[in-house]
């Protein structure tokens, strides 16, 4: 077990290094003095500059100023917009929790729709349902996010008025920002109507969440699917009917675990998947996250906030992947493939 | 009344060329008490026999039988779910690999102890009961022959030996108390001592337990050591059946005198670097199947009547389907 932590922990650790080696050299790549790239602010003077060349080490070598920038990540230093002029780290840490809610809502509500669905579809293989939700699941999964969320906004706004046209939550409510999750924000803070206040941001968030949510659970549906029909002709399979368990039985003590065990990893690869939805997503909503401020920052040239924005997004897609990987790797008891039973 | 009578059981597959009759007009009867051997070349549809009987057959298939009871029930019209009762309680089945018949993700013990039928426990608590079958569990795994019975339930099919792994699978076939156990070729890979171990373990269950054996296998030594009775199988026909010392001091049919000719260890008279005999050619694939007698194109003995299928004949309780048996050149 330990192996597979350090394998896993130095997987991250070398993926983060690169990321952040990119990173910097984002701010000699970008159109530009580096030094603007880097800190975000505009030289207004020769001192000035000299400040700013000592503390980006501009002076030294590449390695030391590459040094210098990582101590000033870890420092939470991680420049200015230069749009808005407010430090980038907070900036982020302010947008971030925001595209994490809704990816972790649509997340949950896939994995809640896809995989009994594509247990079903897996079970009934070569049937009427087989093929209807498969069906259901090519559409799902070749309609584009964006403009699935422009017909919802359509459909659901403009003509039935059934749900709110964007952002996340009225402006009635004034909800102060702790952790940066609607939902926790709102039962955190101490204003009136509650209830109201989280009715509301609900419905901000259906919208949404059921964009990304179709596509994501027409993945997890068909991962499943394949995962299932590989299982249930196994010999083990086989065995376990001829002891005399039933349907019900065999697959929940032992289709199901088999099934599922291999697609963990899976799932864990399609988070990328689920964070660029999520983003784009965020834009067309107006859904304050990260996708949409990275946008605005493409948009206004905001190189700095560009190259901070980017090394978050990645790293917390290299973390979770990472991390998922790590946790079906130890799930799985067929890891250690020693045997410790003789004659 | 035979435990278990099959007659002329026709399963048909479908293949690219159209539905191939994989078995063709098998008969087999197992009686109480009995160890029958079924013998035949690989390939030769005994694998598909049991899945015949246990019920393993995909849906799509055709199968056809005169006769295919179990206790006087009809095996092919009964439903599903009394089919379960019976695989639960009186059949069990050890299959050919048995790495491959265990779950990978659950322990030995989850495994075994999940097939012990809820009679066998005495009333009481939930926590009562599964340390009830904690102890049926250890008793099985000491009777099959598995010293370390604690280790062995904690741990996972990948990590325990492949004999051990077949013992297991013969405890947990054990554990309804079956009236019938099918060995599908239990001791294929292992080497001898192993498998006289396993053959004892059977052996001895006949003799104790009253259990009744259908042997799959090809190992012909290891038959003759334990079966009763047998039946040969070629190319999903069976061309001869009756009783093990009949058969193998008077074959009948020339498949069965050249497939014990062929185990030169059943032949005394065998002079040393003497060429073993063996019949030409090789058993056909499914797609190209010969009409009539399926050995035609092989047998020594082959004549024009073969292309049509023999019918069935008898000698007191030896049984073969032949044009021309070997006990006509004698008369």
């Amino acid at each position: 077990m330990f192996r597979y932590i350090v394998r896993h922990f130095n997987l991250l650790v070398v993926t983060l290094f690169v990321l952040s080696l990119f990173s910097f050299s984002l701010a000699y790549l970008f159109p530009g003095d580096p030094l603007v790239n880097l800190s975000g602010e505009t030289i207004q003077s020769e001192q000035h500059r000299e400040v700013l060349i000592e503390k980006y080490r501009f002076n030294e070598s590449v390695v030391l100023q590459y040094t210098r920038y990582i101590g000033l990540l870890f420092e939470g230093d991680w420049g200015l917009s230069k749009s808005s002029g407010l430090p980038l780290y907070d900036e982020i840490m302010h947008s971030l929790p925001a595209s994490i809610e809704l990816a972790t809502y649509a997340l949950l509500l896939s994995l809640i729709i896809g995989i009994p669905l594509g247990f079903l579809a897996g079970l009934k293989h070569h049937k009427a349902t087989d093929y209807s939700l498969l069906a259901i699941s090519v559409m799902g999964y070749s309609v584009p996010v964006f403009w699935m969320a422009l017909l919802m906004i359509l459909v659901f706004s403009l003509q039935l008025g059934w749900l709110p046209l964007s952002g996340r939550i009225s402006l009635l409510f004034d909800v102060p920002h702790t952790s940066g999750f609607i939902l926790l924000d709102i039962m955190l803070s101490d204003i009136k109507n509650k209830e109201t206040a989280i009715v509301n941001a609900l419905q901000h968030m259906v919208m949404p969440v059921l964009s990304i949510t179709i596509v994501t659970s027409a993945i997890i549906l068909r991962l499943t699917r394949r995962s299932v029909i590989e299982v249930m002709p196994k010999g083990f399979i086989q065995a376990a009917y001829t002891r005399g368990l039933s349907d019900y039985q065999v697959f929940m003590r032992h289709g199901m675990r088999n099934s599922l065990l291999p697609i963990i990893p899976l799932l864990a690869m399609q988070s990328t998947t689920l964070f660029t939805n999520a983003m784009i997503v965020e834009v067309i909503y107006s859904w304050p996250g990260i996708g949409d401020w990275l946008i605005q920052a493409i948009y206004q040239r905001d190189f700095p906030a560009i190259r901070a924005g980017m090394l978050a997004v990645s790293a917390l897609v290299v973390l979770l992947t990472v991390s998922i990987d790590l946790f079906a790797k130890l799930i799985d008891p067929t890891r250690d493939k020693s045997a410790h039973v003789t004659i | 009344m035979p435990l278990l009578d099959i007659k002329n059981l026709t399963l048909e597959i479908d293949a690219a060329g159209g539905w191939i009759k994989a078995l063709d007009m098998v008969n087999l009867t197992i009686d109480s008490g009995e160890i029958r051997a079924l013998v035949g070349e690989s390939g030769s549809g005994k694998s598909l026999i049991v899945k015949a009987i246990v019920g393993a057959i995909p849906e799509h298939w055709r199968i056809r039988a005169d006769r295919m009871t179990w206790k006087g029930r009809d095996l092919l019209t009964m439903s599903v779910a009394e089919r379960r009762i019976i695989m639960r309680n009186d059949i069990a089945v050890v299959f050919q690999d048995p790495i491959n018949s265990l779950d990978p993700s659950a322990s030995l013990g989850q495994q075994l102890m999940e097939s012990i039928p809820n009679q066998l426990l005495e009333k009481g608590w939930i926590w009562n009961r599964n340390q009830q079958r904690r102890q049926i569990a250890t008793k099985l795994l000491h009777k099959v022959g598995i010293r370390e019975a604690e280790l062995c339930l904690r741990s996972y099919p990948h990590e325990i030996a492949d004999d051990i792994c077949q013992k297991f699978m013969i405890a947990t076939a054990l554990v309804s108390a079956p009236r019938l156990l099918i060995a599908d070729d239990p001791t294929r890979g292992m080497e001898i001592t192993t498998k006289t171990q396993i053959l004892k373990l059977m052996t001895q269950l006949n003799k104790t337990r009253d259990l009744s054996i259908l042997f799959v296998s090809h190992d012909l030594l290891a038959i003759s050591s334990m079966a009763d009775t047998m039946t040969v199988l070629y190319c999903g026909q069976t061309v001869e059946s009756g009783k093990m010392t009949q058969l193998r001091k008077r074959p009948l049919h020339p498949y069965t005198k050249a497939l014990l000719d062929s185990a030169p260890s059943f032949r005394k008279d065998l002079p040393p670097k003497s060429t073993l005999t063996s019949l030409n050619g090789s058993i056909p694939t499914f797609q190209h199947l010969p009409i009539g007698c399926r050995l035609g194109p092989r047998c020594p003995r082959a004549q024009k009547e073969c292309v049509k299928v023999p019918n069935v004949r008898r000698i007191h309780e030896h049984y073969y389907s032949c044009h021309f048996p070997l006990h006509r050149d004698q008369q």
